[in-house]
């Protein structure tokens, strides 16, 4: 049968294709990844009143509870210029890993009827949950940005105003988004193979959460642990949370412009996505069949 | 078992007229399907065992409960090494009662699962055809016909191109504005198969498309049918149709129970069929 097959050059299908071709399918439908991703971004904000306003207003009136609770009610922030902006930027950025990890995670499952009608190379799917993240993220930022700067008129937080390091931010998005979806691609097979991991995906997330100094700066808390802080401000999260800080934020103390971390975070992003992007393709003939 | 409804015993004028015996001539194969096994994973439920017999003992009831709650894994195999060749310009026709296998059999043709042991080989890119592609609902029909063609692996341009035709096919008009949560189900069946009709493929695979929305659709989609045959390379029809297949195709499989009980000339095939679903059926009374 074999035999017959080759002589008459067919191709075998449900095999794992070479990494090179794997690829380039994949870049021939970067049309599809693109569309599929804004689709989904639009559909969210779909069935109400208001549509893609909301888009702007979720992540408002989400900043404004950080406002409310960290600015005003309780301080976590010493040892930083301006704790509202620190958390807000902290937080909305920790969001766009969070979604883009826990709705990867599902990226095979939520589209099984896509995947058992139609045959494209799977790997479209996680790109295009994160290109989603991406896309709900947009708005997102300039409402970061315009919160950050309106606390600096709050007398008791440092002045956050606009410098040519905000154009530094798209750079800081655009890495954070390669790591995401290197993150989202290992995620995706694991959770595909033994659906049981989802349920600990939450977890993990939580423990990075306050692994990372989202609400509180980790080298003013560590003082005293030079290496643990060490540690926990050069992992991966951690500096995706500091260059976006840098750029937007105006402070000396806990977000200085340092270059250093900009490199850690570039190597982070190729890493992961490099990592993340063969470990999806070796499972690409297990999709589908559950 | 019971299964009356499995075999339309109607003769359709309409699957009849139009429809000549395929007489193009056999080519190289197009396509060979090397003793495939397909087993699915599904979780949460256990299969229930033979009800004859001895009653379980009360230790292993208690063990087999646990099993359906906790780690509650069953192995489906619902394909069971099948093995054939088919040659350019045939159509086949796949017949077999619900839960025989056939689905399974063409999604694997098709690419979209994966063997879990054997092979399968195609030319150029096999498609399947059907009224079961996704769409999503909060989204107008303009832009599922968009990700739709995408998905089929056509380009934006492409898509913009055939938009018109494929819209005016499906008949729904000016609805392709509206979020297709506000169709009714049979103007989605309709769109769903006005996109996967708009790109023609060397492997041509229908699952029970024919039986899509009203008479005059019925007719409409079996003639773009009929134009995507004569440009296929390979069809395959997966129909409870009997009139339907032996009046399209020239060679049938009959599949029961995963594995392929018959392979030859439609009309042989489908005697037979029909003979075993009389007899399932008068044993069962």
């Amino acid at each position: 049968m074999r035999a017959v097959a080759q002589a008459s050059g067919l191709r075998q299908m449900g095999v794992r294709p070479p990494l090179t071709d794997y690829v380039r399918s994949l870049w021939a439908r970067r049309a599809f990844i693109r569309t599929l991703g804004q689709a989904k971004a639009y559909a969210r904000n779909q069935g109400s009143y208001l549509g893609q306003l909301w888009s702007i207003l979720n992540p408002l009136l989400n900043s404004l509870v950080y406002v409310f609770i960290f600015g005003l009610l309780i301080k976590t922030t010493r040892g930083t210029e301006n704790g509202i902006a620190f958390i807000v930027t902290g937080v909305f950025l920790y969001r766009f890993f969070d979604s883009s990890v826990s709705t990867g995670a599902n990226s095979l499952k939520s589209n099984m009827s896509l995947v058992r009608s139609v045959h494209f190379p799977r790997a479209v799917l996680p790109i295009s949950t994160t290109i989603t993240e991406l896309t709900t993220l947009g708005p997102a930022l300039v409402v970061m940005v315009l919160i950050s700067w309106a606390s600096g008129f709050i007398p008791s937080q440092g002045e956050v105003p606009f410098t040519w390091r905000l154009l530094l931010l798209p750079v800081a998005v655009a890495l954070m988004w390669v790591f995401n979806t290197g993150c989202a691609f290992m995620v995706a097979r694991w959770v595909a193979i033994t659906p049981d991991l989802g349920n600990v995906i939450p977890f993990a997330l939580r423990f990075v959460f306050y692994a990372s100094g989202v609400l509180f700066s980790v080298d003013h808390y560590l003082k005293d642990h030079e290496a643990l802080a060490g540690v926990l401000s050069y992992q991966p999260i951690a500096a995706f949370l500091d260059i976006g800080r840098q750029a937007v934020l105006n402070d000396p103390v806990a977000a200085p412009l340092d270059l250093t971390m900009w490199f850690v975070a570039l190597g982070w992003a190729i890493l992961f996505l490099v990592v993340g992007f063969w470990i999806f393709w070796r499972g690409e003939e297990r999709y589908g069949r559950d | 078992m019971s299964i009356p409804e499995e075999i339309d015993f109607e003769v359709d004028a309409d699957d009849l007229s139009p429809l000549a015996a395929d007489a193009r001539p056999l080519g190289a194969p197009s396509l060979v399907v090397d003793d495939l096994y397909i087993t699915y994973r599904v979780f949460g439920g256990k299969r229930v065992g033979a009800g004859v017999g001895a009653p379980p003992s009360l230790l292993k009831r208690l063990l087999g409960r646990g099993r359906t709650h906790v780690g509650g894994v069953t192995s489906v195999e619902a394909v069971k090494g099948i093995s054939f060749v088919a040659r350019h310009g045939e159509s086949i026709g796949i017949v077999g009662i619900n839960g025989s296998g056939k689905s399974t059999l063409m999604r694997a043709i098709a690419g979209l699962i994966p063997p879990t042991q054997g092979a399968v080989y195609v030319s150029g890119d096999p498609s399947l055809l059907g009224v079961n592609a996704v769409l999503m609902g909060s989204l107008t029909g303009e832009r599922n016909v968009m990700i739709g063609g995408l998905a089929l692996g056509l380009s934006p341009e492409e898509v913009r191109e055939k938009f018109d035709d494929i819209v005016e096919f499906s008949g729904i008009g000016d609805a392709v504005y509206l979020p297709m949560s506000a169709y009714s189900s049979g103007m989605g069946a309709r769109l769903r198969f006005a996109i996967s009709a708009a790109a023609v493929p060397d492997v041509l695979m229908i699952d029970e498309a024919l039986a899509t929305g009203d008479a005059a659709f019925r007719k409409k989609s079996k003639d773009r049918i009929d134009a995507i045959r004569d440009q296929a390379a390979t069809v395959f029809l997966v129909s409870h149709s009997l009139a339907t297949i032996e009046s399209i195709c020239s060679r049938t499989l009959w599949i029961h129970q995963g594995k392929l009980v018959m392979d030859g000339p439609a009309a042989e095939v489908c005697a037979a069929y029909k003979a075993f679903v009389k007899a399932q059926d008068g044993a069962s009374r």
